[in-house]
Order: C-alpha cells, then sequence, then structure tokens
C-alpha cells in the first residue's frame, strides 16, 4: 500500500508540472497517443522476460521525437493518419498479446496498470520522473509558457525555444512511461491532461495553475488509489473517473458562480 | 496448389469463421466509403473520440444482458452530447475538453467491467470479437450497407458540393450545416454497429484505414468511395484469414489489416509523387 | 553601411510551394521599410522567412542580430493565464538566461516598456481581458524589452483604436530616432509614405524603393481591385482599400 500510495504521489507531481503545459500547448492527444503507442513494446517487452520500461521508453521517445518533427503544428486535434497510426500500435500490441502471452490478465495490466505489481524500480522511475519534471519546469517554463502563447513569435524571441520545445516533448514521454506501470498504456491522460486541465478552468496566472494541477493530481491520486483498493480495480481507470469528475464538478461551479463573461473583440 | 485452395476454404468451412467474414466485410463496405467523408470533413478524431466512449454502455448492456447495441445506441447520444458541449470549452479548448470526455468514459467504462459481477472480459468490448458475434449484430450490418448505401448516394452531390465548396453550396440549394448534420447522424449510426465486430478502440481503421489506402489516386469521388469500399472489404477478408491461419485475435487483425493497407497506400502515394512534399491523403 | 536586413530572390512558402517570389531588398541600420500588399499577399510568409521561421524555397535572406516579432494579436492566444505584465516579461527570454528566473530589473523593465505604451494602469490585467489596441500595445512592450536592433511588425495598426493607433505612432517615430530598424507590414498606404522605403508584395515582388515609386499602376499591381486611387493634379492624392480586412 505504501510503495503504491508513493509511486501515485509521485507521478501525480510529474503529472501536474507537465499537465500544466500539455494544456497549455494543446498537447492532450500527443499525450495520450505516447501511451498507447507503448502498448506493443510493453507486450513484447513482458513475452521476453525483460523490464517492460525499457521497450516501453524506446517505443515513447521515438514517437516523441517522431511527432515533434512531423507535426509543428499548434497541438490540436491529430490528422486522420497519427490516428490510425495509434489504431495500428494498440492492434499490434492486441495481436502480439494474442500470440505470446497467457490470457488476458497481463494484457490488462498493460493497458489499466497495477497497484499490486509496483516495485522499488518503478518508484526510482517515478521519482526520476517528478524531480526532471520540477527541475524543467523551473528552468524551461517561462520559455514553454512564451512558445504556448505565441507560438509562431516565440522562436525570435527565445534563443533556444526550439530545443526547449523539443525537450518538453521528451520529458513528458519519459514521464509518460515511468507512469505505466501504476496507470497503464491507456489512460495516462489521468495523471497529466486531467488534472492540469481542471486547473486551466479556474487558474488566472501560470504558477497557481502549476501549484492548483499539482495540488489536484494529488489529491485525485488519493482519491483514486483508496478506490482502487475498495473496489478491486485498477489505478488507471479509477483515476480517470476520479480526475473526469473532478473536472465536471468545476465546469459546473464555474457556470453557477461566472455567468457569461462577454469577452472583448 | 490443393494446399492453398485448402487454405482459402478451410475457414469457410466453420460456422463461426463464416459469420465473422460475413461481420466484417459487411462493415468494410459501408464503413470504408463513409470513411472517405470522415476523411473530407475532418471527423477522424471525432469517429475516434465517439467510439471510445461508447465503452461504458457497451458494458453496462453487457451486465445487465441486453443487447450491446441498445447499450452502444444510448452510450452514443450521451457521448455525442457530452462531446459537443466539450467542443465548446473555451479556456481548455474543445481538444483538451474532448480527451477528458473521452478518458473519463473509458475509465467508467474499464471500472465497470472488472467490477466482480461483470460476466465476461473487457477484451472483447475494447478490441472487437467477431468470431463471437451475434445474430443482432449481423443484422444490424446487413441493414446498415444497404440504408447507408442508400443514404449515401441520395447524398452524394450536397455531400460534394458542401465539402468542396462550402461557401458556395448554398447558391447550389445545398445546405452545409444540414448536410454535415445527416453526414454525423450517418456516421454514429455506423459508429454504434462497428464496435461490435471491432471494439470501441480498434473501430476507427474501418472507417480511416481504407480511404487512407485510397489516398489521390481515385479520379472521381464516386470512384473513391467504392475504391474505400473494395479495400474495406478485402481488408475485413485478409484480418480474418491471418486470424485463422495465424491463430492471432480476430478483429485486431482486421485492423492490422486495414492500417496496413493504409501505409500500403501512403507509400505508394510517397513514392510516385515525391516532389510534392504533401502527404498523400487528406486529413 | 552595410544592410541590415536583406533578401535576393527570395521564395518562401508552406509545403513545397512558394507564396512569395522574386523578393529583393535591403534594408540598412535605422531604416524603416513599409511592407504593404493585399491580404494572402504574403505579408506575413516575407516576415516569418526574415525570422528564419521559413527556410527558403529559393534566393537568400539575411537578418543580422535577433529581431523582435510583434505578430497579429489575434494570432496569440486569448485565455492565456498571464497578465500584461507577464507577457512583457516574455521579452526578457531573448536576453539568453532563460533559465534564470526574472530578476527585479527585469520586472521594472518590462513595467517601463508598458508605461512608454500608455499601460501603467492594465500591468496587472489579465491578457485576454484588455481590447484589442491594448493587447497590440502589450505586444510592442514585449518587443521593446527584447531591445532588439531590428522589429518586425505584422499590421500593428490593425482593427486598433484611435488612441491606440497614436500611441504606436508615436512609439514608432521614438524607435527611429533611436536608430532602429522597423519593418512594418501594413495595410495603410497613406502612411507607408512616411517610411524611408516601401515594398510592395503581392505573391511577387511588384515594387521596392522609395516612397515616390508608389504610382498608381504599382499600387493596381499590388491591389488589384481593392485599391481606390484618387488622382490629384500631380498624380495619386489618396489611396483608399475598398475592402476592409476582418481578421
Amino acid at each position: 500500500m505504501q510503495t503504491a500510495l508513493l509511486e501515485l504521489l509521485l507521478l501525480a507531481i510529474a503529472g501536474g508540472v507537465l499537465g500544466t503545459w500539455v494544456v497549455l500547448r494543446r498537447l492532450a492527444f500527443f499525450t495520450h497517443a505516447v501511451g498507447a503507442a507503448t502498448f506493443p513494446g510493453l507486450v513484447a517487452a513482458s513475452a521476453a522476460g525483460i523490464s517492460p520500461q525499457l521497450g516501453a521508453a524506446a517505443l515513447a521517445v521515438g514517437y516523441a521525437g517522431g511527432v515533434e518533427r512531423v507535426g509543428r503544428r499548434r497541438g490540436s486535434a491529430p490528422d486522420a493518419a497519427t490516428a490510425l497510426l495509434l489504431v495500428g500500435a494498440l492492434a499490434l500490441g492486441v495481436v502480439l498479446a494474442s500470440d505470446l502471452l497467457e490470457g488476458g490478465a497481463v494484457a490488462d495490466r498493460l493497458l489499466f496498470g497495477s497497484l499490486l505489481g509496483l516495485d522499488n524500480a518503478d518508484l526510482w522511475l517515478a521519482a526520476a520522473a517528478a524531480a526532471l519534471a520540477l527541475a524543467c519546469a523551473f528552468a524551461c517554463g517561462p520559455t514553454w509558457t512564451a512558445i504556448a502563447f505565441d507560438p509562431d513569435g516565440a522562436p525570435a524571441l527565445a534563443p533556444r525555444a526550439r530545443r526547449l520545445d523539443a525537450l518538453l516533448f521528451v520529458v513528458l514521454a519519459l514521464a509518460v512511461v515511468a507512469s505505466l506501470a501504476a496507470v497503464g498504456a491507456l489512460l495516462v491522460s489521468a495523471l497529466f491532461v486531467l488534472p492540469a486541465a481542471t486547473a486551466l478552468l479556474w487558474a488566472r496566472r501560470i504558477p497557481g495553475l502549476v501549484l492548483a494541477a499539482v495540488a489536484l493530481a494529488i489529491a485525485e491520486a488519493v482519491l483514486a488509489l483508496y478506490l482502487s483498493y475498495w473496489l478491486d480495480a485498477p489505478p488507471g481507470p479509477t483515476a480517470a473517473v476520479v480526475a473526469s469528475t473532478a473536472y465536471a464538478a468545476a465546469v459546473v461551479v464555474r457556470a453557477a458562480i461566472a455567468p457569461r463573461r462577454e469577452e472583448p473583440a | 496448389m490443393s494446399e492453398l485452395l485448402d487454405a482459402l476454404l478451410d475457414p469457410w468451412r466453420s460456422g463461426i469463421t463464416t459469420r465473422a467474414f460475413a461481420e466484417v466485410m459487411l462493415l468494410g463496405a459501408i464503413c470504408g466509403p463513409l470513411g472517405f467523408w470522415v476523411l473530407g470533413y475532418r471527423l477522424s478524431y471525432g469517429v475516434e473520440s465517439l467510439s471510445h466512449a461508447l465503452l461504458p454502455g457497451l458494458v453496462v448492456a453487457m451486465i445487465a444482458g441486453v443487447a450491446p447495441l441498445a447499450g452502444g445506441a444510448i452510450a452514443a447520444v450521451v457521448a455525442a452530447g457530452l462531446i459537443a458541449l466539450a467542443a465548446r470549452a473555451e479556456r481548455v479548448g474543445p481538444d483538451t475538453a474532448t480527451a477528458v470526455v473521452v478518458t473519463g468514459l473509458v475509465g467508467l467504462g474499464a471500472l465497470l467491467a472488472f467490477a466482480p459481477e461483470t460476466p465476461k472480459s473487457i477484451g472483447a468490448l475494447l478490441f472487437g470479437d467477431p468470431l463471437a458475434v451475434s445474430d443482432g449484430d449481423l443484422l444490424a450490418a446487413a441493414l446498415l450497407v444497404p440504408i447507408g448505401g442508400g443514404l449515401l448516394t441520395a447524398l452524394h452531390r450536397p455531400l460534394s458540393a458542401a465539402l468542396f465548396d462550402s461557401l458556395g453550396a448554398p447558391s447550389l440549394g445545398v445546405r452545409p450545416d444540414r448536410v454535415r448534420l445527416a453526414l454525423l447522424l450517418l456516421v454514429a449510426a455506423a459508429v454504434c454497429v462497428s464496435v461490435q465486430g471491432l471494439g470501441s478502440l480498434l473501430a476507427l481503421a474501418l472507417f480511416v484505414g481504407p480511404p487512407l489506402a485510397v489516398g489521390r489516386r481515385a479520379r472521381s469521388a464516386t470512384g473513391a468511395l467504392l475504391a474505400s469500399a473494395a479495400v474495406g472489404i478485402a481488408g475485413g477478408l485478409g484480418g480474418i484469414y491471418a486470424s485463422y491461419h495465424l491463430d492471432l485475435a480476430a478483429g485486431a487483425s482486421v485492423a492490422l489489416a486495414l492500417c496496413a493497407a493504409a501505409a500500403v497506400g501512403a507509400l505508394v502515394g510517397a513514392i510516385w509523387r515525391p516532389a510534392a512534399g504533401v502527404r498523400a491523403a487528406t486529413t | 553601411m552595410i544592410a541590415l536586413v536583406e533578401a535576393r530572390g527570395l521564395a518562401a512558402g508552406y509545403g513545397g510551394r512558394a507564396a512569395i517570389e522574386q523578393v529583393t531588398f535591403a534594408l540598412e541600420g535605422g531604416q524603416t521599410l513599409a511592407l504593404l500588399g493585399p491580404n494572402g499577399g504574403g505579408k506575413t510568409t516575407l516576415l516569418r522567412a526574415l525570422l528564419g521561421e521559413l527556410e527558403p524555397l529559393a534566393g537568400t535572406v539575411a537578418l543580422a542580430g535577433r529581431a523582435a516579432y510583434v505578430p497579429q494579436t489575434d494570432r496569440t492566444r486569448l485565455d492565456f493565464p498571464v497578465s500584461a505584465l507577464d507577457v512583457a516579461l516574455m521579452g526578457t527570454l531573448a536576453r539568453g538566461r532563460w533559465w534564470r528566473p526574472v530578476r527585479r530589473a527585469d520586472r521594472d523593465a518590462a513595467r517601463t516598456a508598458l508605461a512608454r505604451l500608455g499601460l501603467a494602469d492594465e500591468v496587472d490585467s489579465t491578457f485576454g481581458t484588455l481590447s484589442g489596441g491594448q493587447r497590440q500595445r502589450v505586444l510592442l512592450a514585449r518587443a521593446l524589452v527584447q531591445d532588439a536592433r531590428v522589429l518586425l511588425l505584422d499590421e500593428p495598426l490593425s482593427g486598433v483604436d484611435p488612441a491606440s493607433a497614436e500611441r504606436i505612432d508615436a512609439l514608432f517615430a521614438e524607435l527611429r530616432d533611436e536608430g532602429r530598424t522597423l519593418l512594418v507590414a501594413t495595410h495603410d498606404v497613406e502612411s507607408a509614405r512616411g517610411y524611408d522605403r516601401v515594398l510592395c508584395l503581392n505573391r511577387t515582388q511588384v515594387a521596392f524603393g522609395a516612397p515616390s515609386c508608389l504610382a498608381q499602376d504599382v499600387l493596381e499591381r499590388t491591389y488589384g481591385a481593392e485599391l481606390v486611387v484618387l488622382e490629384g493634379a500631380d498624380g495619386p492624392v489618396r489611396a483608399i482599400m475598398t475592402q476592409h480586412h476582418e481578421h
């Protein structure tokens, strides 16, 4: 129980911090895609008996690099080819699982996470992800914000904008990989998108946004953990349900409190 | 030679596999052409979101012992409503909001599926199980083909007009928003039916794979539609054959076959026109 | 004097297709250039090529040092959780030490820039709640904080209220006196006559030179039917855009 709690806390920190720029840069689909794209790698690694993180990390970073180079558009909805690529990755994982793995339990664990299988290696990975996220946020945060605010003008503004932008993708991919053991390949958004999105509904400044995102992520992670134990269900789905309920509640509260403000022309 | 013949005919000797063939070929025949319009009208993300969002409905239907199609239909209405609401999200943006809706619903579906009372595993709902297709699903697919095909034929010119020149279309008597709505409804119905065959996570392959495989090679919209249908049917056939002979998951094999077709199509397009520097398929 | 901003036979565009072609001009330090052209004529493309955002498809482009870019306000996000001061502070990123937190000197510089543009009272307002003219001024303040020698401005006066426009014009004069180089994409043919150079661009370069080259035929080739030119005794007196450009 303690391992799982610590793991989720660390992941929540990474998720809240990085999630801030995920939502500012509209990278929600990319985040989901990085997680889901690792699925075939996880299956293959699991069947081969090697550490799944290695296979996943290779795939994830490769995918991140590829997307970053190709899709320099302003985030947003993926095009058909990218969406299909993701479906292909999932299908490949399923096909491999049906061929290489015994029974569906392992595939379920890879897709939705597990509380029981977490070991020290996972903890170290989560701690590294959290540390990396915090360090990069302090150093690169202002540049990341500037890029998100004005993607066209930012490269003229900041000397290293392109490289730091790429760094965001890579750090995000690594953090997502660190979270796969706990929340699974399919629902990483529950940590990396949803809490920050909820915080963004209310946030008026960036520092407040980061703090709120992390606080929400931690609270949701703890609640999800409790729920997982109580329902005997994997943490990925519980985190997703808790986080999306929080978002819905925030939307409702906000609509009730702050009706229609006119945007200036 | 007779070995090859055996390999081709063996699967058809099994009633289960024959039904699987029928299901995926029917779905490919209608979802392929629909996919041409899905790509043209940039609905891929919407289709993917909708198919994912059906998951809890399918699970509830399974738990309640009701036909999954019914659960899917109700879930589609709810999901479509939520996605429409999400599209109006101002601060976080429609794509982030849609991601929230989809993540929440997939999580909910998985949560319900992992509850101890659930009879089956979630795999079939996620990735499809054409080998276990029910009579109702087959009937639904069989009905979707003529109804959907008829609607596409009737709406063909308005769809083309609204797509290629949405500003000028009203002067031709075409209302782009109404055309788009009709398309959305038809696509939503097709999504409900196709998740029974390929599951909520893989159904997108039926819609997006064939038109990407066809790319820009078709001379006319009609040609593209027919070619997409052909690819859809071929993908279904190929997938079930592979699943039968290689002992692989059936739904995922069909999805992979369709993805492979799209990849081949994209590659051929890239080789044929290397100087264009533009991706072969519309998004 | 060596050219600070220069292009020779430049062609640039997106996806392998040229949106602009045969652009040739040179701008020395302290000169101002008005970039004229219709919507879709490639003004923004040229600016992006000058910034190095776009690889030239043909020809060369050179810009000495770093340039400050002031985009059209609708190209920046209105829903962002930033204040006017935060946006102005983004200009400090150009000073190189991007990993350092914001210091008091930076904050003061940002406040000064905002005050210079008449926004001293709006320093803590959320960016998205400001008017179009105010937002444009905030983006200008950001460029000021950058302290760059060259400023590229994309239609800084379009959709801007008269009070803001006055401030901005005054700022241009000040910047010019400071010896900075300004390249302004604009729709205002009239004001273009006050610049050192003009460049008319409608996919291909129509003209480059002193404002005296803005003869009627040049304007017509640039703008096509969008422009109405009123004749005076000595030539074109006033040029009026017939279309109001929406953004």
